[in-house]
């Protein structure tokens, strides 16, 4: 029996040549190359997902990428669909899709340059949005251990109650 | 005739019994100290009838309610109505996270021990703590300035 | 690592022309909660805005990197904290379906009546500080002297009036409801009822510094993805409880309000018609609630830490606000790997507020402002 997912992925996957799975009721998920991203999303949302529901970025530190994902709903369909890509970790950079989904787009965007440290290009701001003077690696990445930099920098050895802090470190 | 004083105070003592008579509060709440200071002001517990008002600057407040975790970018601002405020003036720090930095111990961005940053009169324990603590808090304060000498 | 920076002058990034000045309405104002707006006026019309946050930034994602999915329960009551029991559902449905738990039905039912008291509590909220920034006293009284009916509620079944300790999670629910508690939850929507008539009534004041304020047509509102009262104020019908039923909720016979003009008052009265339709549904639950467990056998002793199998998942729900989402990637092992969590106020505060300032009065600021039914620690996570 042909479901409504099989039949958008099998549209999906006649026009342009991507891998994709459906997971089960309402939601499909597609993995591309970050060159075409741009492309792949413009059809997309005249197709219908016109609602970007957010973007996240995971950090593999194993196998040396970051992978993006697009989170998308169609309100006609009531389907998700999620749009995965790798990039490179050392030096992040990928195209903006502001074109397409204005500042819904933007304020996400800006959010992950500050906490990974990815470069999207054609993003109109990109400055700093949650912290103050913060010089430090970007907080979010997976070598960047904050139990080990508070012991350096916050806590005291000497203090009674914080001693416990320096026993057990996981 | 004139009347001899009978009980010799210092000059700190007499003034605060003139001055902290009824308190005045600025309200510095982050987000965990609003859901259980606004009804300390609401109609079940009504702070009003102790003669505590809200007010709307520092310069008129004598105490300052500090309710909840503070990050490195809030405490700046905290320190700078500190400043602001005229003597005599107290902190109240509410939380558990003022003490030790409660829930968040091992974030990178709030602030584990808040007497490093503003000088605190009285901690008031709790996540959050009860309307009722809040009253008790303020009991001390009177009692503490009635024994002063 | 981080530069000291004392001065109030920094807190300008521009310097202002002649005509025009800056106006900073900022962390410590009564009428703004934890969050910045800095505006560029000229004279009394505001000609730009931008937003200011991170004030209550604590790193949620990360945190919850360090710890096993029964203490992320307990941290996940704090993403917002005028609707706590609301994201503790999310919380615990991302988990479920990453292990495959099967969840009893009694617990379906607690869960779904415990989520739509907080979403009255919630809009109770909204009404009482929503009141208060247009300058109706009476109604801020009011309408934390009902709230506390529903807090006393949530200290007999959870144990705690604010934050629960996490008492949805994976698996079912903490603990059964105790005697009584069905007679008293009847007793307490009795007294919203009251609360309710009220607020129908309406206020001229109210009225006169609402009606056409603040109109945000529907394709703007789509564009700039905004969800939940913002978005069905401006006309479309659209709730993720009739289009992704989770839980129970496609059992019950309930109305999605929907408003089109699209400005302050709008959203404001889409609020009190929410609640009425939340009450619609708790009584229904009350009369279908069955017996039985209320958490799986298999996660009621919880000492040990239980590996998660690898996969991802995205999980979406209605609270209070709007859409909220999780979406959770495992790796096999018992800490999930990378947790984003997707919230509605940060959509509302920053595009759909810097869209709606411009070209306002000053005096427009507090209607704008709060009826968007703003969040602060959502935003920031």
């Amino acid at each position: 029996m042909e479901t409504i997912e099989n039949k958008i992925l099998e549209k999906i996957k006649s026009t342009f040549r991507v891998d994709g799975v459906v997971q089960r009721e309402r939601r499909i998920w597609i993995t591309i190359e970050s060159e075409r991203l741009v492309k792949i999303c413009q059809w997309l949302k005249s197709e219908g997902f016109v609602h970007l529901s957010a973007i996240s970025v995971t950090d593999w530190p194993e196998e040396d990428c970051y992978e993006i994902t697009y989170h998308l709903w169609s309100y006609n369909e009531k389907i998700l669909l999620t749009v995965k890509t790798k990039i490179d970790r050392d030096n992040p950079l990928i195209d903006s899709v502001v074109p397409i989904w204005s500042n819904n787009a933007q304020i996400h965007e800006r959010e992950l340059h500050e906490l990974f440290g990815v470069k999207f290009h054609g993003n109109p701001d990109l400055s700093q949005l949650f912290l103050e003077d913060w010089e430090g690696p970007p907080p979010f990445r997976k070598d960047f251990d904050w139990r080990e930099y508070l012991q350096k920098e916050v806590f005291d050895p000497k203090n009674l109650r914080e001693q416990g802090y320096y026993d057990k470190t996981k | 005739m004139a009347v001899k004083r009978m009980v010799k105070r210092s000059k700190k003592a007499t003034v605060m019994r003139k001055l902290i008579k009824s308190i005045w509060v600025f309200n510095w709440f982050n987000s965990c100290g609003f859901a259980e200071l606004v009804p300390v002001v609401g109609s079940r517990w009504d702070m009003e009838r102790f003669g505590m008002i809200i007010t709307g600057t520092p310069r008129h407040a004598d105490v300052l309610f500090i309710a909840g975790y503070q990050t490195l970018k809030s405490v700046k601002r905290a320190q700078l109505i500190y400043q602001q405020m005229a003597e005599p003036r107290v902190v109240l720090a509410l939380g558990a996270c003022t003490m030790t930095g409660g829930v968040y111990w091992d974030s990178y961005n709030t602030i584990k021990r808040l007497e490093d940053y503003l000088p605190v009169t009285m901690y008031i324990p709790g996540c959050p703590p009860r309307p009722e603590a809040v009253f008790e808090a303020c009991d001390k304060i009177f009692t503490h300035v009635k024994e002063l000498q | 690592m981080i530069k000291q920076n004392n001065t109030i002058e920094n807190l300008f990034t521009s310097t202002p022309d002649i005509d025009g000045y800056d106006f900073y309405f900022g962390p410590t104002h009564p009428g703004s909660g934890n969050f910045g707006v800095k505006l560029k006026l000229h004279g009394e019309r505001i000609e730009s805005a931008k937003a200011d946050p991170g004030y209550l930034h604590r790193g949620f994602e990360k945190l919850m990197e360090y710890r096993i999915p029964i203490q992320n329960s307990m941290l996940s009551d704090r993403l917002c904290v005028l609707e706590p029991l609301g994201w503790n559902l999310v919380h615990a449905e991302a988990v479920d379906e990453l292990m495959g738990n099967d969840v009893p039905e009694r617990a379906k039912y607690i869960r779904v009546i415990m989520a739509e008291l907080s979403r009255i509590q919630s809009h109770i909220i909204w009404y009482g500080v929503f009141s208060i920034a247009t300058g109706f006293d009476t109604g801020f009284k009011i309408a934390f002297g009902y709230r506390d009916y529903v807090l006393d509620l949530f200290e007999m079944i959870t144990g705690g009036r604010v934050y629960p300790a996490g008492y949805i999670c994976p698996g079912g629910v903490r603990r059964d409801l105790p005697e009584g508690t069905e007679e008293k939850i009847l007793k307490v929507l009795d007294k919203i009822n009251e609360m309710i008539d009220f607020e129908e009534k309406g206020n001229p004041v109210l009225e006169a510094r609402t009606k056409g304020i603040g109109i945000l047509k529907l394709e703007d509102a789509i564009r700039l993805g905004a969800t939940g009262p913002v978005l069905r104020a401006s006309g479309m019908r659209s709730d993720v409880r009739i289009e992704e039923p989770y839980e129970v909720y496609d059992r019950f016979d309930f109305d999605i309000p929907v408003r089109l003009e699209g400005d302050a008052y709008a959203r404001y009265y889409l609020g009190i018609d929410e609640m009425i339709e939340s009450i619609k549904i708790i009584k229904q639950a009350l009369k279908q609630l069955p017996g039985g467990d209320y958490i799986t056998p298999s996660l009621k002793k919880i000492k040990l830490a239980k590996k998660l199998p690898e996969g991802e998942v995205y999980v979406r729900n209605e609270v209070a606000r709007g859409e909220a989402a999780i979406y959770m990637v495992s790796n096999g092992t018992e800490k999930p790997y990378r947790t984003k969590v997707r919230g509605p106020d940060f959509l509302h505060m920053i595009p759909v507020l810097e869209f709606l300032l411009k070209g306002a009065h000053i005096a427009d600021i507090p209607a704008i402002y709060w009826s968007l039914n703003v969040c602060p620690a959502d935003m920031d996570r």
